[in-house]
């Protein structure tokens, strides 16, 4: 006969239970892929940045597809203009197809997107149904030419890049999609790290030989483009005032912060001061990182910002900027006030303590326990290989850090994942359509790394779905409210990656759902008594 | 300078008329640079007549001027046989021989003639190191801020520094104080793994030695362990309540743990037992703000910016106020400290953490 539980017992299960890892480390299925960033002895900067990873479930059967960005072959003797070898297979992108068995199977070359140009070290991916035939488009960003994939909607994709007029050029490193003048026509935004290439590389830290600071390069700027509609994009990044601002550009994300109906642009720059270009919503941006209070740490210093998320971590309803940043400085959490002003909150959240020895680079603010708030978690390790031998109390590589969210404050948890590494992309999704939020993250030199969530527990959600018609049809742009929680409605962020598109709630212990959508159209939106635990699909009025 | 001194003291020597004569066109070779024919002639002087000590001091000070030190050194000598008491054959000896490596020679000429750089250098060569310390002391008094002097000064402060701990270590290894020194150096090394383990050891043996908590904390603070940094420097405050670098640290601790109230009493303590400290200041600036404390916080940054002026802490203070005005709606004021930050920044070049 099983021994009665005791209340000792109950709280010895409730601590066990307290410290039990977020995610279990999964095997991918099926995936063989390997990052090929090639480090060399010469330092080479491309070497240490790659790659994206995108979730997005590109046949539209309901199951998460992952996209895997790869770097590319180099060499010592590499020079201008440099061949990174992208036809050999070892160093294509890779699309893996989920199957209903949750294994994965690789379709690249029957999809189309095998040979990413010999001259194009790859490094992110943004994911968007820009001509709204509801079937998700890819761009992926590199060291050399960008490529837009249109995606055929019969499981291959077609490069559209010389058509649509997007290639870019020079070091992209981020980009996403998002509809900047509410046209219901999806824009693309791509940040640009540094204006630099092999042969004007250079080699810092004296006798240590490391990869040199950002400020080592000239800055460059971000480009914009604007979708005219008819497969066709314009390069507006002079006319709408962002070429005004030079950078070292590495990740962006987008919100409407100041509430005025235009999606807004946040840029975390490496070393220096973090943009924050305000949609003016007649087609040009004004930068006012310095004037809202984004633009420096709360001792008025510059960063090294890489990753960056633009979410609601405190259920004000309202879009806080969350950064990532190097060792030696503090994940810069800025709370959004109200009015267009920005508070550094990284103290009092908890992430002075937590994060100053960290180098993190893709993040998010998922709910990954469902009770209702954003937790954080960010890909880390340090950007320079031989970190350890210049200061011992640094690393390579790092554990990811998950930090759960206890009413706007942060309490370190454990992600599961027990083998430091040398973490960069991380991209955020339902993968096994349980409810809770997984994550797959990109490891230079390694295979990636899929966390899949253990769940449990009774807390409820709801997984969102848009379908714009008067918006542009992913829904881009819109601010879903749900029992008092807020989220923006887009796949960037984080560092090269793009995340689910679903927006993912956590309800805690209630079982219905109020639902408020505001529409990038300005369309209001009502769903009220939502029965939760389930995927809602939910379409744009035709007319208000 | 020695070649003045030379002629001032020749007046009222003698010798031979032969060595006279030699010595005089070593003189005339001496004023026509013509350095060979100098020595040669001084030489002759001091064949023709053995005895002639100014004759040895001139053929001496040629080789001198040549760089020949190691040929200095015999008629040098030998002018001292024949008068002792020669200030400048003390002087150039002791040049001589300290550069041919002699240096323990050397000392009793250069104190002789008070050459107080040489005889620090010639101090510490032969690890007399404390003599070396005061040499250069006196010599800093006599030429304030001489590079070359403080140079030496740090490094014979330094050695001396080592000499006493190794001594430390060899002589009481296992004392609180040895491994409080193993653990400074780890400390400097990055090793903190190390540091902590020489400071707990050391803590154990006199957990009263003051000190020993703030650098404990300081290590914890290093490698972001705050709660545990936190803890040390509460224990430091506890054993020294009127230290003020503790109750600053600890009020940085508690800040960077997001415990602003906290850090408040600790920075206002930090502040009254050494005031006007601008690192204390600041972070009272910055810990009054997070906290609500509008009027602290201004009173304490404009402070800073009194003190400061043009440093990065004042550029921070700036940027402080500028932000507090924002949140209290006093856009004109903040728009100024915005302008005085970036007018500041402008000369501070921005700076990656690696």
């Amino acid at each position: 006969m099983p021994r009665r539980t005791t209340r000792r017992d109950f709280l010895n299960y409730a601590a066990l239970a307290a410290a039990a890892p977020i995610f279990e480390v999964k095997p991918l299925r099926g995936i063989d892929f390997l990052l090929q960033n090639s480090p060399t002895p010469r330092k080479f900067l491309i070497e240490t940045m790659p790659g994206g990873v995108a979730l997005f479930d590109y046949n539209n059967d309901g199951l998460l597809d992952i996209f895997l960005m790869n770097g590319g072959r180099i060499t010592e003797g590499l020079h201008v203009p440099e061949n990174f070898e992208r036809g050999n297979p070892r160093y294509w992108n890779r699309l893996y197809r989920q199957n209903r068995d949750g294994s994965f199977q690789d379709v690249t070359q029957a999809a189309g997107l095998a040979n990413a140009g010999n001259g194009n070290y790859g490094m992110g991916v943004a994911v968007g149904d820009y001509d709204n035939d509801g079937n998700s488009d890819l761009y992926v960003t590199s060291y050399g030419k960008n490529i837009l994939y249109h995606n055929n909607g019969d499981g291959t994709f077609t490069d559209v890049t010389a058509k649509a007029g997007v290639a870019g050029g020079g070091w992209s490193v981020s980009a996403g999609f998002f509809d900047y003048d509410n046209d219901g026509k999806l824009d693309l935004f791509v940040t640009r790290y540094m204006d630099w290439d092999a042969d004007h590389n250079k080699i810092c830290g004296g006798d240590w030989h490391t990869y040199c600071p950002p400020n080592a390069f000239p800055a460059t700027t971000c480009l914009l483009y604007h979708n005219r509609g008819d497969g066709t994009f314009e390069d507006v990044t002079e006319k709408s005032g962002l070429a005004a601002k030079k950078g070292r550009a590495l990740g962006v994300a987008f919100a409407d912060y100041d509430g005025d109906g235009f999606t807004d642009i946040f840029v975390s720059n490496d070393g220096m001061q973090q943009y924050l270009f305000h949609n003016n919503g007649d087609g040009t941006f004004t930068e006012c990182g310095l004037e809202s209070g984004v633009a420096f740490t709360v001792d008025g210093k510059g960063m090294s910002g890489m990753g960056a998320v633009f979410q609601d971590y405190d259920n004000d309803g309202r879009p806080d900027v969350l950064v990532t940043v190097l060792p030696r400085e503090i994940y810069s959490l800025y709370h959004n006030e109200g009015g267009g002003s920005f508070n550094y909150a990284s103290l009092e959240a908890g992430l002075g303590a937590m994060t100053s020895m960290s180098s993190g680079w893709g993040v998010g603010l998922e709910d990954f326990d469902n009770d209702g708030w954003k937790d954080l978690f960010v890909a880390q390790g340090h950007v320079l290989d031989n970190v350890q031998d210049i200061d011992a109390s640094l690393r390579y590589k790092e554990l990811p850090l998950i930090a759960l969210n206890h009413k706007g404050r942060f309490e370190h948890a454990d992600s599961g994942v027990t083998k430091p590494v040398a973490a960069r992309g991380v991209a955020f999704g339902d993968i096994n359509n349980d409810g809770f939020v997984d994550a797959v993250i990109s490891c230079l030199g390694g295979p990636p790394i899929l966390l899949l969530n253990r769940g449990g527990g009774d807390n409820h959600w709801l997984s969102i779905s848009l379908q714009g018609t008067r918006s542009n049809r992913d829904g881009y742009g819109a601010r879903v409210s749900v029992n008092g929680q807020t989220r923006m409605a887009t796949s960037a962020g984080s560092y090269l990656c793009s995340n689910d598109k679903r927006l993912h709630f956590g309800l805690g212990a209630a079982e219905k759902a109020t639902v408020e959508i505001l529409w990038p159209s300005g369309m209001k939106q009502v769903l009220n008594d939502v029965r939760a635990d389930q995927f809602l699909a939910v379409r744009e009025p035709e007319r208000s | 300078m020695i070649h003045l001194l030379l002629f001032a003291w020749l007046a009222g020597q003698a010798g031979t008329s032969d060595a006279m004569q030699h010595l005089q066109a070593g003189l005339e070779a001496r004023k026509a640079h013509q350095i060979d024919v100098e020595i040669a002639e001084f030489r002759k002087a001091t064949e023709s007549d053995p005895n002639m000590a100014d004759a040895f001091v001139n053929l001496g000070s040629a080789y001198m001027e040549k760089r020949e030190y190691g040929a200095a050194i015999a008629p040098l000598k030998r002018a001292l046989e024949l008068s002792p008491e020669l200030p400048v054959a003390h002087q150039l000896i002791g040049f001589a021989l300290l550069s041919q490596g002699y240096s323990a020679e050397a000392i009793p000429h250069l104190q002789r003639v008070g050459a107080l750089d040489a005889l620090g250098i010639a101090q510490i060569e032969t690890n007399q190191l404390t003599e070396a310390v005061s040499s250069f002391t006196a010599a800093l008094a006599q030429r304030p801020g001489d590079p070359d002097l403080l140079y030496y000064l740090g490094h014979a402060s330094g050695l001396l520094s080592k000499d006493a701990i190794d001594t430390l270590l060899a002589t009481h290894p296992d004392s609180a104080r040895a491994h409080q020194a193993l653990a400074e150096n780890y400390f400097v090394l990055r090793q903190m793994p190390q540091a902590e383990k020489e400071f707990l050891d050391a803590l154990r043996l006199r957990p009263e030695l003051p000190g020993l908590h703030l650098e404990l904390g300081q290590v914890y603070a290093n490698s972001a362990q705050w709660p545990k940094a936190e803890a040390e420097y509460r224990a430091e405050c506890k054993l020294r309540p009127g230290n003020a670098e503790a109750a600053y640290r600890l009020g940085a601790a508690l800040l960077q743990q997001g415990k602003a109230h906290e850090a408040l009493p600790e920075l206002k303590r930090s502040n009254e037992l050494k005031p006007e400290m601008p690192e204390t200041l600041y972070s009272l600036g910055k810990a009054a703000s997070l906290v609500g404390d509008g009027a602290t916080a201004e009173k304490t940054w404009l402070k800073v910016i009194e003190i400061e002026k043009n440093t990065s802490l004042a550029a921070q203070s700036h940027f402080g106020l500028a932000g507090l005005y924002r949140k209290q709606g006093k856009t004109a004021q903040a728009q100024r400290e915005m302008q005085e930050f970036q007018k500041l920044q402008g000369a501070i070049s921005p700076t990656r953490s690696e």
